[in-house]
């Protein structure tokens, strides 16, 4: 990795360790950040291969072909876990760890210590994790002390994440350059702060229900009735609305880089807070969600569904504002701006956090004026359906990874100080878009025309009797498509890896310069990348747009 | 760096309201972990039959006096760590230093009050669904009050050790607000499991 490693000279300024044990003990957020990504973009493979292992299974659901009857409960648990737990969340917070300091003046993390310790906390509760799928644990598992050890890892996962999140939060609060009001700070370090904050309040829900549940579990199973009924009160936090918590920051990325590009302020920067806000707020669902507890539902129904739609509408519509807002400002540049990876990816994250918004309004409505007939003789709600991994797909695969490529791209001369190849970048976006669209497809359309169940809240037994019902009900060529597209996503993966690898560990990318797009905000006045440890000199900010209104300032006749 | 860019001193300092702020995220994520648990705790309840809060009790009886004296002691305990606060914050250290032990002390006689109501409850864990879920949301705000003792403990310690100023008293301000939230999620605990039960 290339890297600066002039470390700070100042007085109570630690001094970063150059060496690889550097990394374990690090107190400097660039590092913090970039362990994050990294680990998260290896997880993500992880993740993607099991979620295609599961989707493989039901094109030949009579007779399992990869993870077979006894495994698929667990092999879809790990994966839905795997997607958000150990790649959506934490490779955003990473990319805020990085980026946020830098984009409103501060030396460093609120809590950098804290920070690093977070990372590890994630990294060991991962790895315990893996080991106790591994070991036959985990919802549906067969070896009890496998199942605890999942929840113990699952909530080393979430204080991990909550710790980073105050980080960041904290930072954004309390550190900004004197003169750096909130409403002027970028639109990343605002999206930042908006999806830090609804993990602190929404995350720790879990928590207080993992307590409960390894209690019952390790102890009697009184109401638990074995392991069985871990999976539903959990799975809220894979699902929508949870899920628009993990994804604003995209927008926050599809914000920075569209102006950049348009080479304009937006339109009215206090409604592009609003709507960045709007989606974050409206994705605090978890009190909403039918999977909270199966005994809650009662005590929510009637108002369940319309408490959805309205949730779904607040992220539908915060989404519609902030790409108007965007549309705008490219309008008001009177000319095309220049495409790129970053750009067009941009582009492509936002439109599909914008599709998912939509599909969960329609799925939602549906289900709550019983259009067709939905939730009455015998047909599911649509929330009970493969539509809800169709929303799945369309929010982690298409709008987090290009949200992600997008990001990679615009900062990795920040980041690392290479740019990565636009070629390979574009094949990217074209590469993970159409796995994307794919993995989408075909369940939300199993969903609709099948009904196939999300998944069945139970023993094996009715894993295999789900098998036969996957036969019978014709979803196994849609099931296909999703499979088809999940193993293009995963070759699009490898895509970014591959530059990643090649522009930036083996150092064939150009070498970047301070500010390689001409973009607004103020990390791209500092080094690229930034020196090592914490910088001897920080900007002074008053607007979160300097270069901006140094290039306004210049072109303006004496 | 841009030269038209104005630059401030090295090693800008951390804004002394960081950790009051970082307080307020943790008591805030605190406060849904605690509503996510009570909020199972009161479904199970909602469905433990004709009788709820009755019924899944099974024999249990709940011993209020002690309860009640255990809640007395963490609100004295939370005027004696304002009265820490106070007397930091003039740099009196003799009575800083007074009120911080005897917070720490009526912190741990609270805990042990607690474990003593337990135990004479008979509250069993693995017996029940009521037993398990009042062990695991009790057992949450013990956490919540253990940790809070700590961090008044540590911070009480940095900011009386050395120094004794407004930096340290803000510090420590922090710590007493997260005590004085502590005791909130225990009050509000001890309602819903010991008293609607």
């Amino acid at each position: 990795m290339s890297e600066n490693t002039t470390a700070s000279t100042s007085p109570g300024v630690p001094v970063e360790d150059p060496t690889p044990f550097g990394w374990l003990t690090t107190a400097d957020h660039k590092r913090t950040g970039r362990l994050f990504i990294v680990s998260s973009l290896l997880f993500l493979v992880l993740g993607a291969v099991f979620d295609f292992l599961v989707r493989l299974d039901l094109t030949s659901a009579t007779d399992f072909v990869s993870l077979g009857v006894d495994s698929f409960a667990q092999g879809f648990a790990f994966s839905r876990e795997a997607l958000t737990l150990l790649f959506l969340i934490p490779v955003f917070l990473g990319l805020s760890m990085y980026i946020v300091p830098l984009q409103i003046g501060a030396s460093n993390l609120a809590f950098p210590r804290a920070a690093t310790a977070s990372f590890w906390t994630w990294q060991i509760s991962a790895i315990v994790l893996i080991g106790a799928y591994l070991g036959n644990g985990g919802p549906y598992g067969g070896w009890a002390n496998g199942v605890d050890l999942h929840l113990l890892a699952l909530s080393g996962l979430v204080v991990a994440l909550l710790l980073g999140a105050i980080s960041v939060a904290t930072t954004i609060m309390t550190m900004r350059s004197p003169g750096l009001y909130m409403d002027e700070t970028p639109p990343f370090t605002w999206s930042s702060l908006v999806s830090a904050s609804m993990l602190i309040v929404s995350l720790p829900v879990l928590l207080g229900q993992i307590a409960i549940l390894y209690i019952d579990h390790r102890y009697g199973r009184v109401f638990l009735l074995g392991n069985y009924g871990i999976w539903e009160r959990i799975d809220w936090i894979h699902r929508t609305p949870q899920l628009f918590i993990y994804i604003v920051p995209v927008l926050g990325v599809a914000a920075e880089v569209v102006l950049a590009a348009a080479r304009r302020r937006v339109f009215e920067p206090l409604a592009m807070y609003f709507t960045i806000g709007l989606v974050g707020l409206f994705g605090f669902g978890a009190w909403t969600n039918f999977a909270i507890t199966g005994e809650g539902a009662d005590i929510i129904d009637g108002v369940e569904g319309v408490v959805l739609v309205a949730l779904y509408g607040g992220a539908l519509l915060g989404t519609v504002g902030l790409l108007g807002l965007l549309g705008l400002a490219v309008i008001q540049n009177r000319k095309l701006p220049k495409l790129s990876t970053s750009l067009i990816s941009a582009f492509g994250a936002g439109t599909l956090v914008l599709l998912g918004a939509f599909v969960g309004l329609l799925g939602a409505a549906g289900d709550w004026l019983e259009i067709a007939g939905r939730g009455n003789d015998g047909n599911p709600q649509l929330r009970m359906t493969t539509w809800v991994t169709g929303q799945q797909s369309v929010l982690i695969y298409g709008a987090g990874l290009l949200g992600l490529l997008a990001a990679l791209h615009w900062w990795a001369p920040k980041i690392w100080g290479r740019q990565l190849n636009e070629l390979l970048g574009l094949l990217n976006f074209l590469v993970i878009g159409a796995g994307a669209l794919l993995a989408f497809i075909g369940p939300t359309v199993s969903g609709l025309v099948t009904e196939q169940p999300d998944f069945v809240y139970a023993d094996p037994s009715a894993t295999a009797i789900y098998a036969d019902w996957v036969d019978d009900s014709g979803a196994e060529g849609l099931s296909a498509i999703g499979a088809a597209g999940v193993a293009i996503l995963l070759a699009g993966v490898a895509l970014l890896l591959l530059n990643l690898f090649v522009s930036v560990g083996l150092k064939k990318g150009v070498q970047a310069t301070d500010d390689p797009w001409g973009a607004q905000s103020p990390e791209w006045m500092l080094s690229s990348p930034p020196p090592m440890g914490e910088p001897d000199e920080l900007p002074t900010l008053t607007s979160g747009t300097p270069l901006l209104d140094s290039a306004e300032a210049e072109e303006v006749p004496v | 760096m841009s030269d038209t860019t104005p630059t401030l001193a090295s090693g800008q300092a951390q804004r002394p309201r960081a950790q009051l702020v970082a307080t307020g995220f943790a008591c805030a994520a605190t406060s849904m972990m605690m509503a996510g648990a009570l909020g199972l705790y009161m479904a199970r309840r909602h469905a433990s039959g004709p009788h709820p809060g009755h019924d899944w009790l099974d024999g249990l009886a709940v011993p209020n006096p002690q309860f009640d004296y255990a809640l007395l002691t963490l609100v004295a305990s939370m005027v004696t760590a304002h009265w820490a606060l106070w007397a930091s914050r003039r740099r009196d250290t003799a009575h800083a230093w007074t009120a911080i032990a005897t917070t720490l002390v009526l912190g741990l006689g609270f805990i042990n009050m607690v474990m003593y109501s337990l135990n004479r409850m008979g509250l069993e864990i693995g017996a029940g669904e009521y037993q398990n879920l009042a062990f695991a949301t009790t057992g949450l705000a013990l956490a919540v009050v253990v940790v809070g003792l700590l961090y008044l403990g540590l911070m009480g310690l940095r900011s009386l050790g050395g120094s004794v100023g407004q930096q340290g008293s803000t510090a420590f301000g922090a710590a007493v607000f997260f005590w004085d939230f502590a005791a909130l999620v225990w009050a509000v605990t001890w309602y819903t499991v010991y008293v609607v039960k």
